[in-house]
């Protein structure tokens, strides 16, 4: 697909979203109220703290108009590398290089948040989620709708779209569980010719736990269950602290993926792990 | 809101369509090389390449030493039948094409250069396929060598 042609389709998502919610706002918009909505959006969710566990999503909701920054690390340096002196001297694979990413979401309408995501390899990802389902009056589960797409080489080459659903099951005031199936179109870099699976479909299962008022336990495992599935089955675990608005999340994982074409094609081996962090603000 | 949703959900898909890497970039130097028997025998036995790569058939033709040596002949039409499921005059336990097994394929041995093949990498002169020919060639076989 040629450059051009990926611009047109993203304006024209852009052009319904936006379009979309114009034609509704002009129907049902009430008369601009004296106070100020108590959009609870904006309350602090102590299940679902930040709106990503580690790599999956959460399905907690970017309040409207409001948005959230992430930086995501990996660092090269598999952490069984040599014995326990070289690992310190080399501060736990912080002198190594890593695998960097720049995330920023945007809460379009209630529900509808959208987003990018650029990670050093000069991936980028457009992400757009709508929360169907918030656990509660008679719902057990919240339900958010995942799009994505993203395109290596500055979005330039090997464009990955996915679609997937996030289910979470929230336990009050301990955390969170999650169960998200995701399909991925042309998980596969090589071309159509040469191989046998150009998707993958796979299930991602996490839980957040909060072990302190502050304090979570963070982890993810994201199994292939059809389609193109190289490497090992990519996991995450790490430990985090709210802050405010801040989340710092300390992690480790046996790969570097944090896009969904990434995480299609797993982890590097099941023997190697990598030291990371997640840092996230809030701006609201 | 549904409505958005799903144009959203279907501009994506839409998006994603017809997005893979081309072939014509792995096939490097031949670049309507595809892996099809036809195609093979067209741009890697029957021609040479603009890396300098000699084609096949410089030698393997009926009138050629590597025919009179183990009797591959690439050059005509009868090219598929001294490939495919055919023992190897070098090493006769293994076949020439392996069809849906290329590791177990002496062509692939010959051209990979692979260690306990008899005689030479081919081609005999470099430069050698690249990897995108050999990858190429890989596929052909891994989808069962077919004729076409």
């Amino acid at each position: 697909m040629t450059h051009p042609r990926m611009l047109t389709v993203l304006a024209l998502i852009l052009l319904l979203t936006t379009g979309g919610g114009t034609a509704r706002a002009q129907q049902t918009a009430p008369p601009a109220p004296a106070v100020p909505e108590d959009d609870p959006d904006l309350d602090l969710s102590f299940e679902q703290p930040d709106f990503s566990l580690i790599t999956l999503p959460t399905t907690l909701r970017v309040p409207r108009y409001k948005s959230a920054f992430r930086i995501t690390h990996r660092f090269g340096r598999p952490l069984g590398q040599g014995d326990f002196g070289d690992l310190a001297g080399d501060l736990f694979g912080l002198d190594s290089g890593a695998q960097i990413g720049l995330e920023y979401r945007f809460g379009l309408m209630r529900g509808l948040q959208a987003g990018i995501h650029r990670t050093s390899d000069k991936t980028i990802e457009f992400f757009s989620q709508y929360n169907v389902w918030q656990q509660g009056d008679g719902r057990p589960v919240g339900v958010g709708v995942l799009a994505s797409i993203d395109g290596t080489n500055n979005f330039r080459d090997s464009y990955t779209p996915a679609l997937g659903v996030a289910i979470s099951r929230t336990i009050p005031r301990l955390g969170a569980l999650y169960v998200e199936p995701i399909w991925v179109n042309n998980s596969n870099p090589e071309p159509e010719e040469l191989v046998d699976d150009n998707d993958t479909v796979m299930i991602g299962l996490g839980a957040r736990i909060r072990i302190r008022p502050t304090v979570y336990l963070v982890g993810e495992v994201i199994p292939r269950v059809a389609g193109y599935d190289p490497g090992v089955t990519h996991g995450t675990f790490g430990i985090e602290k709210r802050a405010g608005g801040h989340t710092f999340q300390l992690n480790f994982s046996n790969g570097f993926g944090t896009t969904m074409g990434q995480l299609a094609r797993g982890g590097v081996n099941g023997d190697d792990w990598y030291f990371g962090f997640n840092i996230s603000r809030k701006f609201f | 809101m549904p409505r958005i949703l799903a144009a959203v959900i279907i501009a994506v898909a839409t998006a994603g369509a017809a997005c893979d890497e081309r072939l014509s970039d792995v096939a490097g130097p031949t670049a309507n090389l595809e892996p099809t028997f036809s195609s093979i025998q067209r741009d890697i036995f029957q021609a040479s390449d603009a890396a300098g790569r000699l084609s096949c058939a410089t030698c393997h033709n009926p009138n050629g030493g590597a025919f009179r040596q183990v009797g591959l002949d690439l050059a005509s039409e009868g090219a598929y039948n001294s490939l495919v499921g055919v023992p190897s005059a070098q090493r006769p336990g293994v076949l020439r094409v392996a069809p849906g097994d290329p590791d177990n394929s002496y062509l692939m041995h010959k051209i990979e250069g692979r260690p306990g093949i008899t005689g030479l990498r081919m081609p005999r002169t470099p430069p050698f396929m690249t990897d995108g020919q050999i990858r190429i060639i890989r596929r052909w076989i891994e989808i069962g060598a077919p004729r076409n």
